[in-house]
């Protein structure tokens, strides 16, 4: 049957009322028009699973606010304005141009922003099967953020039909956690759910946490039934009595306990004549009288009962608490409940691998920073509190650089060697001017270092402040290195990692193949005897402390990389780091790299303990290093017989 | 003769290193004994062990009529059994006074509280009066340690080892760098002390030892090599070897 | 110092005139500060100046703790200032637990009902805690409202933190610049531990309020100030005369033996260990009475006082004024500390050096850091140097370089077999 166009204007189209389309829409007619979002389920329902290969084009016109319904006819047509008054309306069936029409024949369809979220979450499956791959990307992101009973079948029917193999490995995956969430047969769950067993994925986990819940009950006697998940004791750590207590009072199975704030208030809502229940007011200064005051109260009927002691014993005594799956049917709930405990082990098996991986990256910073000093106070046997200023100087030349060359990449290449430059000529001006007239003096020595140390932090905060100084890394160092959903390590800590091995090898290589390193082992063991054989003592000295301050600076540009650069960055570390030397051994480059690693592996170990709180986990570190200096006072690698003693 | 100090199969050794090895070594109550050998035969190890600052990892040290082990005690312990021990070089307090060295040596309780409320009575000050006599020190007893000269600081802590009243000497080489006539002073003393208790000399210089006439000990690669008068060793071939005939 | 043994004895004093020159300018310098003070005398010298005076008091008994621990026994200690703020946190918790109560219980007076001590316990709690979000007191403020056990653990916790502490490190022969490592370390643990929010001390908030006396709020600040200048002059006359007696006699010949060789010391058969604890222990408890006067002074206290720069600071000014002699220690302290209320004070005039200015306030800790440098190289007798020039003090002659404090122990080895 064709209808007239209203309004009079001339068709060029005729609408075709007894499509299928339009026929569905008239059937929910009614309440599409109304418009609420409480009643307008069935009607989206109906439109997404109608099957018609219209219903998206409704649905997308209809979210747009581009539906509109003939007030004559009620057929619903979508239309775009030209003016105020016209509009131009086509088609559902075909989606052709009807006629431009004036306005006034026509109900604009402005749904609010809840139906919009339900169209949208119907649209869904029809995105995913939208030609576009981005589409398809973002309807499963939505999917995945906000999932809904009817994404199930949606998924399944578009999985084979997708071309893309990553998206269709998602779409795979993501309708098993459908179904686990949604399927109606708790078999096809079970058989979900344990496809899952061993993934560390937090959508998992996500999924299957809920299916657990359980609902606190209360009952006189034993209850049985499988879905009774377990039985508690009142006064357990799963269950508090006052939990107890407060479920059956919530119950109306026993009378609340008045809490000392509502005492207080029943008793001052009632004096009357300096009194209160027969108790003079003044002696209301103690729970006790004021418990006597109350229960005198409670007779009268001027406030209510309150459980005594005796009475929340007994009360707990004579029920029993149990706890319910409400998550799920209780063989899902139990199935769900065994791959979950699977999966935490696999968790805490890769948290553990990650809190090496911290505890290592952490080593090879403190490594870093002890470095130079293995080198000073390790070789020469000169305490250099300074050394933390060192590290400083190294990053704010690091930051400095950075000011005047902008390429990241460029300006931290530019700044090691700069920043080692720096330092070992501070290295060598301290050597020089200071510790040269204080060799066989470590307390003296150890003295005068903190005066430049003193001296050269307050420059520092003179001359770049007091804020924290950023020192950028290139962009390439940007990001993290991902194993899976709980292990990665991000490329900073690599590099830190990195540099720290290449500084042993340096070290290694320095003190063991080169001359220098020879004549530095000389000068040591004995300097008068190096001296005979031609050594200049001095220059071996001057050239050591440098190279230990040099190597101090490069630390720094790298610990600035990690942390934020501040005058006080160097006096953060100084501790930590104459740890590591002491708790390594002194002397020996290893024994550096062994208490670098314990000092970090302990720090870490110990915020697992306490993740909240660093500045415990450094306080227990200290603390254990201390008492493990009673039992190692040499160090994990020990000089043994007369060269320690020297 | 019972023995006062008897050491028996000590060895021990420094990264390898075997200082000494199996060494058997007794010594009686009142005699002077010396102990001679080539550098690195472990002299100076000997006598860290006797005193406690090294521990043998093998082997017994067994000390006085009740024959306990010297091995479980701490060096003051040690000192405070009757063991004292000079220096090869003179290590005396030099910021202290030739007085205040002699009172800290003298034999009296060594707790801090009981050091506390120490008071030096008459008898304590003739004593260290005496001792200053007896190393000829008298006119130095308010002088700074630190001012005297290396054979007077020698004296001195000679001094403050006959003040500490051991029953054990240990000397390390007590004559080096001292005058003909400070030597001839030192064995004077040397062997005055050995007659009422027992002295180890541990000595480089084969006339100082002759000169004290008493049984010498020859060490050898942590061990004994020859025990018996100085004729008696110096005829001895394998000593000749190894220390005497170079 | 040098006659312990033959002339007959004289009494105490008469062996030590330094402790009587000490005590009279100690008691002038009271005398006369309480006669210029706003209390009780013409008001030239003002209250927050008397606090300061006050203040710089207790630094010099603390500083005498540690010329003790260090110039006469050999032991840099870098945990001195920790003790010393120990003290402080103890007083300082009964003088705001009691103060907070007073508060508390003046405005529960007027509520309907008589408040039950739980009712005010609960409400001090909230008072002192609310700034770190708890409200109940930790397990450490369970004495907090009694004056004796608070003072008892003024000196109680400093003197068994530093046996414990002392003990471990003494037996294990940690020595040198070991020790002062392991000590600096420990300082670190104790104000990292403080500056946690639930270490049961306010976190990084610090106690406050100290300089109020509980129930004294109608005497005014001006007199309280002055008890406490007096009290901390006190405790540095008793503090300087049981110093003087320590070092005099045979045990102060022990630890100065200890200082310059240790070894030696252990074969004259002296438990070297129990000596260095008994001097440790007595110091930090010296040092805690000294920061049990300090606050209340100071009126506020946290975490940061105790920092190891702190107890570094206590060595450069006993080493300023002069390691090895007490009234050095005195000097110092008093010297550096006053002179440091001036430059960061804004009591110096800049320097105009044409292209910069120098702002002493930014720039003496500079100063400070480089002629520290300076006396460590140059004058390691610090001030109390100048007193042998004028009385041509002898010291021995040494063989080596001048002796530190810790020279001695290296000195002797066992020369090379």
């Amino acid at each position: 049957m064709l209808l007239a166009v209203p309004g009079g204007v001339a068709s060029s189209h005729a609408q075709e009322a007894r499509a299928p389309i339009q026929l569905l829409l008239q059937e929910h007619g009614e309440i599409i028009a109304k418009s609420s979002r409480r009643t307008i389920g069935p009607a989206i329902d109906a439109l997404a699973r109608s099957g018609l290969p219209q219903a998206q084009l409704v649905l997308e016109k209809w979210r747009a606010k581009e539906m509109w319904r003939d007030k004559e006819t009620g057929l619903f047509v979508f239309a775009e304005e030209i003016d105020r008054r016209t509009i131009r309306i086509f088609d559902f069936a075909d989606g052709r141009e009807i006629a431009e029409v004036a306005d006034k024949g026509f109900k604009q369809l402005k749904p609010n922003s809840g139906i919009r979220g339900l169209i949208g979450a119907a649209l869904v499956q029809f995105q995913l099967s939208d030609p576009d791959p981005a589409n398809r990307a973002t309807a499963l992101d939505a999917i995945e953020r906000d999932a809904e009973p009817s994404h199930l079948t949606a998924l399944r029917g578009a999985i084979e039909s997708e071309g893309d193999a990553g998206l269709r490995a998602r779409k795979a995956r993501l309708e098993r956690l459908l179904t686990i969430r949604f399927a109606e047969d708790p078999a096809e769950r079970i058989a979900a759910i344990e496809g899952f067993s061993g993934d560390l994925g937090v959508d998992v986990r996500a999924a299957l946490n809920p299916l657990l819940a359980r609902a606190l009950d209360v009952s006189t006697s034993r209850p049985s039934g499988p879905d009774i998940a377990a039985v508690l004791e009142p006064g357990s750590a799963a269950l508090s009595r006052a939990e107890a207590h407060a479920l059956l009072v919530d119950k109306g199975l026993a009378v609340p306990r008045v809490t000392p704030a509502q005492k207080r208030e029943a008793l001052i809502a009632n004096i009357a004549d300096g009194q209160v229940g027969g108790v003079q007011l003044a002696e209301l200064d103690s729970e006790a009288a004021r418990d006597l005051a109350y229960a005198a109260l409670a007779r009268a009927g001027l406030a209510p009962p309150s459980a005594a002691p005796g009475d929340i014993d007994a009360a707990l005594a004579a029920h029993v608490f149990f706890e319910r799956f409400v998550g799920a049917p209780p063989e899902v709930a139990r199935a769900a409940a065994d791959v979950l405990a699977g999966i935490e082990t696999q968790v805490a098996i890769n948290q553990f691998i990650d809190l090496v991986l911290d505890a290592v990256s952490l080593g090879s910073i403190y490594f870093l920073a002890a470095i130079g000093l293995a080198i000073t106070f390790g070789v020469m046997r000169v305490i250099n509190m300074a050394h933390g200023e060192f590290i400083m100087m190294g990053a704010y030349t690091g930051f400095v650089v950075q000011q005047i060359v902008p390429d990241y990449t460029l300006s931290i290449i530019l700044a090691i060697p700069l920043a080692f430059a720096v330092t070992f000529g501070a290295g060598v001006a301290l050597e020089r001017l200071v510790i040269r007239w204080l060799y066989h003096r470590p307390l003296e020595t150890l003295l005068a270092t903190f005066g430049v140390s003193i001296a050269l932090q307050q420059i520092a905060k003179n001359i770049f402040g007091t804020q924290a100084r950023p020192l950028t890394a290139p962009g390439w160092l940007d990001g993290s290195l991902i194993v899976n959903d709980i292990v990665s390590i991000s490329y900073i800590r690599i590099a830190i990692f990195v540099l720290a091995l290449l500084f042993l090898a340096l070290f290694l290589l320095v003190m063991n193949r080169t001359r220098l390193g020879l004549e530095v082992r000389a000068v040591t063991q004995n300097p008068r005897m190096a001296a005979s054989m031609g050594i200049n003592p001095d220059r071996i000295n001057m050239l050591t402390f440098g190279f230990g301050s040099g190597i101090a600076g490069i630390a720094g540009v790298a610990i600035g990389l990690y942390a934020k650069v501040t005058s006080e960055m160097g006096a953060d570390y100084i501790v930590q780091s104459f740890m590591t030397v002491v708790v390594g051994g002194v002397g020996n480059i290893w024994g550096t790299l062994l208490g670098a690693s314990m000092v970090g592996v302990l720090q870490k170990g110990i915020e697992w303990f306490n993740p909240s709180n660093t500045l415990a986990a450094q306080t227990y570190m200290i603390l254990f290093v201390i008492l493990f200096i009673q039992f190692r006072p040499r160090g994990i690698i020990a000089l043994k017989g007369r060269a320690a003693e020297a | 003769m019972s023995a006062l100090l008897e050491v028996s199969g000590v060895s021990v050794s420094f990264d390898g290193f075997k200082a000494i090895n199996n060494l058997t070594f007794s010594i009686g109550a009142a005699e002077l004994r010396a102990v001679i050998g080539p550098n690195g035969a472990g002299k100076t190890t000997f006598m860290d062990i006797i005193t406690g600052k090294t521990r043998p990892d093998d082997g017994r040290v067994i000390w006085g009529e009740k024959s306990v082990s010297l091995l479980a005690m701490s060096e003051s312990r040690i000192a405070q059994e009757g063991i004292g021990r000079k220096f090869q070089r003179p290590t005396i307090f030099e910021d202290q006074s030739v007085a205040e060295n002699l009172m800290l040596a003298l034999k009296k309780p060594r707790g801090p509280f009981a050091v506390l409320g120490f008071r030096a009575s008459r008898a304590d000050r003739d004593r260290v009066a005496e001792l200053a006599e007896e190393i000829g020190l008298a006119a130095a007893l308010a002088r700074k340690a630190g001012e005297l000269s290396h054979g007077q600081k020698q004296w001195l802590e000679i001094g403050m080892l006959l003040a500490q009243e051991p029953r054990l000497l240990l000397v390390d080489e007590p004559a080096a760098g001292m005058t003909p006539a400070e030597r001839e002073h030192t064995t004077e003393l040397l062997v005055e002390a050995a007659k009422t208790r027992a002295v180890v000399v541990v000595e480089h210089d084969m006339e100082f030892v002759r000169r004290l006439g008493c049984k010498v000990t020859v060490l050898h690669e942590g061990s004994v090599l020859a025990e018996g008068s100085i004729d008696h060793v110096t005829s001895d071939e394998k000593v000749i070897e190894v220390y005497l005939g170079r | 110092m040098s006659d312990a043994a033959l002339p007959a004895r004289r009494p105490f004093v008469a062996r030590h005139p330094s402790v009587l020159i000490f005590l009279a300018l100690l008691g002038i310098f009271t005398i006369g500060v309480t006669l210029l003070s706003e209390a009780f005398g013409i008001g030239l010298v003002s209250t927050s100046f008397v606090k300061t005076l006050g203040k710089t008091l207790c630094l010099c008994l603390v500083a005498l703790a540690m010329d003790l621990v260090w110039g006469y026994c050999g032991i840099l200690s870098l945990g001195h200032m920790a003790f010393f703020g120990i003290g402080g946190y103890a007083i300082g918790m009964w003088l705001m637990y009691a103060r907070t109560e007073i508060i508390v219980v003046e405005s529960l007076a007027s509520a309907a009902l008589p408040p039950t001590p739980q009712e005010v316990s609960d409400a001090i709690a909230n008072q002192i805690f609310g700034v770190v979000g708890a409200s109940e007191f930790p397990p450490i403020w369970a004495v907090a409202d009694s004056l004796l056990l608070q003072l008892a653990a003024v000196v109680l916790v400093p003197g068994l933190l530093a046996l414990v502490f002392g003990w471990l490190a003494f037996r294990s022969r940690v020595t040198g610049v070991y020790l002062s490592i392991l000590t600096q370390a420990m300082t670190l643990a104790l104000s990292l531990y403080l500056f946690q929010n639930d270490s049961g001390l306010r976190g990084n908030n610090g106690l406050s309020g100290l300089q109020n006396l509980p129930g004294l709020d109608d005497v005014p600040q001006s007199i309280v100030s002055l008890w406490f200048f007096w009290a901390s002059a006190l405790a540095l006359g008793l503090g300087y005369v049981l110093c003087t007696w320590v070092v005099s006699g045979k045990f102060g010949s022990v630890i100065r033996a200890i200082r310059d060789d240790e070894s030696r010391v252990r074969f004259l058969g002296y438990p070297v260990e129990a000596y260095k604890l008994a001097i440790f222990t007595l110091t930090a408890v010296i040092a805690g009475i000294a920061g049990a006067l300090y606050y209340p002074q100071a009126g506020i206290i946290n975490p940061a006082e105790i920092a190891p720069i702190a107890s570094i600071y206590l060595a450069v000014w006993v080493a300023i004024g002069g390691r090895g002699r007490l009234y050095g220690a005195v000097i110092g302290a008093a010297f550096v500390s006053l002179v440091s209320t001036w430059f960061t004070g804004g009591g110096a005039p800049d320097v105009n050096l044409g292209f910069a200015t120098i702002q002493w306030v930014d720039w003496w800790t500079v100063l400070l850091g480089l002629s520290f440098v300076l006396v460590t190289l140059f004058a390691p007798k610090g001030i109390g140097g100048l007193f042998d020039l004028i009385t041509e003090r002898r010291t021995p002659e040494r063989h080596g370089a001048d002796l530190g404090p810790d020279a001695g122990s290296l000195r002797e080895k066992e020369a090379e077999t």
